[in-house]
């Protein structure tokens, strides 16, 4: 998926609140509101939806708040007015209509994980090696190709993001 | 021109199901005929107008699938139909019902084969043997095509009724393999799924019942 988002770096908006060294991980929670938003009606997910990232991700200049995107204002179902996009885990994390943002200690509980742990953990960096209990994540196609192409570790991102996770075993932290 | 009794059929010649004229509903084959279509067509009046989401394989893909998988259910429903209110129709129409989930079936899997995998048969070939919905889909289509090929009238002269019927029992499988392909497939919500699921349940469930009363009471009921 390449979506030309417009937005600002998490990175600035975390540096404006002078988090402590307590700080270790930034947890977001979506707008719980079933009138507006009639999924949530429905218990399939434990809302309102809470997503999560490690301070160092959050604070990658890759990491962007987005409101924008093709050049106009989010629209609603794409997360209006705030939503998260880190471009090297594919579509997964994008929380959208985030209302609250938390500096917390410990790994904050993320929606997917909680609602499926032995298919989706903390990190959700998707590694084309390892398939999904499921499904193959191999392969992918973009908005608006035909043919399917091979899934890139880090969604192509490898050299910026890389050394975010060296020590780490994916596998077990994916 | 008192007396003849030549009415010429108001069907046109190439309508495969040519009402009887002594049937009651005599648009019923052609309205199945016609109406089984329209899902297809739907589909692709949408895929013209860029109208089937922003991956519009995969939204043709699911479409195929569950259309193929109602079509099943209504063909198992037509029995039940007939013995629980006595309708004569549901019956008439049962073959039909099969071939168009068949139909849809096959669709479903060459859209997966063309337009999705696009012929990696490493790919589909690990698809079939590693992941369970496939596999479970993949065999639910594979019971569907003996039961296709046997559909017409000479196969159930050719094989005998008691042996046809056998065969055909195939269909209670494939049905069920077509809920669990569905079950497993979907991301979290199971409402959906589990809504046919429930669907088949009552109708085998209808169909176990019928056969313990006539095993145990020697009627049929």
């Amino acid at each position: 998926m390449v979506i030309p988002w417009q937005g600002f770096p998490l990175d600035d908006l975390i540096r404006r609140v002078e988090p402590t060294g307590n700080a270790k991980y930034v947890e977001m929670t979506s707008l719980l509101d079933p009138e507006q938003m009639p999924g949530q009606r429905s218990a399939v997910l434990k809302w309102p939806y809470v997503e999560g990232l490690r301070l160092d991700e959050a604070m990658h200049p890759l990491t962007i708040l987005a409101v924008g995107l093709y050049g106009d204002a989010l629209p609603n179902q794409n997360g209006a007015p705030l939503r998260l996009v880190v471009p090297w885990k594919y579509g997964f994390k994008g929380i959208k209509s985030i209302v609250k943002i938390r500096l917390t200690e410990t790994q904050p509980q993320n929606t997917w994980a909680i609602a499926a742990p032995r298919e989706y953990g903390f990190y959700a960096n998707v590694n084309p090696e390892v398939n999904h209990p499921r499904w193959s994540q191999a392969t992918e196609r973009r908005i608006g190709d035909f043919l399917r192409r091979p899934t890139l570790p880090f969604n192509g991102y490898a050299e910026q993001v890389a050394g975010l996770y060296s020590g780490m075993d994916m596998r077990a932290n994916f | 021109m008192a007396g003849t009794i030549t009415p010429s059929s108001p069907f046109p010649r190439w309508m495969p199901f040519v009402p009887h004229k002594r049937e009651p509903y005599p648009w019923l084959k052609p309205g199945i005929f016609l109406g089984g279509l329209l899902p297809l067509v739907y589909t692709f009046v949408r895929a013209s107008q860029g109208a089937l989401s922003a991956n519009p394989i995969a939204q043709t893909e699911n479409e195929l699938g569950l259309t193929a998988l109602i079509f099943l259910v209504a063909s198992l429903a037509c029995t039940p139909a007939r013995r629980l209110f006595g309708w004569t129709w549901p019956p008439r129409i049962r073959r039909e019902l099969g071939l168009f989930a068949f139909f849809y079936a096959s669709l479903h899997f060459l859209t997966y084969l063309i337009l999705d995998q696009f012929f990696d048969a490493s790919a589909i070939v690990a698809d079939i043997a590693q992941r369970p919905f496939i596999t479970v889909g993949f065999a639910a289509l594979v019971l569907l095509i003996p039961l296709a090929l046997t559909s017409t009238t000479e196969s159930i002269r050719k094989l005998g009724y008691q042996r046809w019927v056998r065969l055909h029992q195939l269909v209670y499988l494939a049905g069920a393999l077509a809920v669990l392909h569905f079950i497993w497939r979907v991301k979290i919500d199971l409402s959906q799924p589990l809504t046919y699921a429930s669907v088949l349940g009552v109708l085998l469930a209808v169909r176990l019942v019928f056969w313990l009363r006539k095993r145990y009471t020697g009627k049929a009921a």
